[in-house]
């Protein structure tokens, strides 16, 4: 075939391919989705969804591995989005679950408060400081004498006795926790009814002395605070009956002449929020 | 008839690809055209009449067998066949980027002209913003995977053309 003749045989191809394409649109157009051609193209789905599940199912690993990469920067975008988003919503939740321990904590010392009876006068404090130097077992609180609180009154958690005032300012004060050795508290064992002198050994249960080697003690005794009160003389820091802990530990030891106890704090020290200061214990 | 089938199997592989492989690779809002660029090489490897007839098959089975619009993409794919062959004939001792250049600026006319047509039709009503950038998008992926199946359009070619038996 001469060129001439081959290229006018390929216009002709050409415009018979073109017109056909023109009919088709235009069909298409004026039938619109209920027409022969859209039934035809259904047909043709019909026949390619087989064989696109077919081929999908094989290359479905390529095209994740594709669409990842071209996906990695809004990927990347998405993972610092979400990263966010978690950091927030765990900072939520830890604000919330603070939220609901420090109401607990609040509804026990409320208890605590209803169960010292309406002569008894108590403010309640936040925990604002602990102790700076390792030697001392001290916590400071957002409450000082501006709110009636002075030195040696007793202060303590829902859980328990916690120490008592050494310092105040205006609107601070530190509280000697039961822990400090400088620390010490007339106690009572909840079953024989004895009593002893509780001092703070640090970061060890506390070691209960003076309790006469005849007494019967078992670990898991409580101890309450004594509370004595000498007319005209002396007067205990702390109100009767307020727990200070369980007995820990007891040493048989027939040659001494006292019984070693060691008690541990009913007060959980490390995670101390809120506290109740006893302003008057109604005695006068 | 071997050409006819191959060219069938051919145009079938591609489709299945651009609905499967390529289906989930939309980068920045497009993703490579398959069709243009078995058009485009098609084209340029067999000439005019070829470009044209490979474009034609392709954009019909495109528009029937993934439900688009019947006759626009064959009708694109026709004069983008045609007029590729026609641009083919008259480059002398081709590159070995010609091809790449070729595919890329075919799929970028083809796409924007596709575009057009369908905006005409009221079938796709974007903006001239939008129509460009998905043009030149297609015509990049397009280029990037030439170097990769120009060769097995080329292998695939050679093959479908009738042996020539030869006597001494």
């Amino acid at each position: 075939m001469s060129l001439p003749t081959r290229a006018r045989s390929t216009r002709l191809l050409v415009v018979t391919l073109v017109s056909i394409s023109l009919v088709t649109i235009t069909l298409d157009y004026r039938q619109g989705e209920s027409g022969l051609l859209a039934e035809a193209g259904d047909v043709a789905l019909t026949v390619m969804s087989p064989l696109q599940e077919a081929v999908s199912r094989v290359t479905h690993p390529i095209g994740n591995f594709f669409s990842t990469l071209v996906r990695l920067p809004s990927i990347r975008r998405e993972n610092v989005d979400l990263a966010d988003r978690l950091a927030g919503l765990e900072s939520q939740m830890a604000t919330t679950t603070a939220d609901a321990a420090r109401l607990a904590e609040l509804e026990a010392l409320l208890q605590l408060k209803e169960s010292f009876g309406k002569k008894v006068e108590t403010t309640g404090a936040q925990v604002i400081a602990n102790g700076a130097s390792n030697f001392d077992w001290t916590v400071t609180i957002d409450k000082g004498s501006s709110d009636g609180i002075a030195v040696d009154m007793p202060v303590v958690a829902s859980a328990g006795l916690v120490g008592h005032v050494t310092r105040v300012a205006p609107d601070s004060a530190v509280i000697q926790l039961l822990l400090d050795p400088d620390s010490s508290v007339a106690g009572r064992l909840d079953l024989s009814r004895k009593t002893g002198l509780l001092t703070g050994e640090g970061d060890q249960d506390l070691r209960m002395g003076l309790v006469d080697t005849t007494t019967a003690v078992e670990p898991g005794e409580q101890v309450v605070t004594a509370g004595y009160k000498v007319p005209g003389a002396a007067q205990g820091l702390y109100p009767p009956g307020i727990l200070i802990g369980s007995v820990s530990r007891v040493l048989p030891d027939d040659a001494a002449l006292e019984k070693y106890v060691t008690v541990r704090p009913a007060v959980d020290f490390s995670a101390l929020d809120v506290v109740l200061v006893v302003l008057s214990d109604g005695s006068g | 008839m071997r050409r006819a089938l191959l060219l069938s199997a051919v145009i079938l592989t591609a489709l299945l690809l651009q609905t499967t492989v390529l289906a989930d690779v939309r980068l920045l809002g497009a993703k490579p055209e398959l069709m243009y660029l078995l058009t485009i090489v098609f084209a340029f490897l067999e000439g005019p009449a070829s470009g044209a007839v490979t474009g034609f098959v392709g954009g019909m089975a495109q528009d029937f067998l993934l439900d688009e619009p019947k006759g626009i993409t064959a009708l694109t794919l026709t004069l983008l066949g045609y007029g590729i062959g026609l641009i083919r004939q008259y480059v002398v001792g081709p590159s070995p980027v010609f091809p790449v250049v070729l595919v890329a600026g075919g799929t970028f006319v083809g796409v924007l002209f596709n575009g057009v047509v369908r905006f005409l039709l009221g079938q796709f009503d974007v903006t001239v913003l939008y129509q460009l950038r998905v043009a030149a998008l297609s015509a990049v992926y397009n280029a990037i995977l030439t170097p990769l199946l120009f060769p097995v359009l080329r292998r695939a070619a050679e093959v479908s053309r009738s042996r020539r038996v030869s006597r001494w």
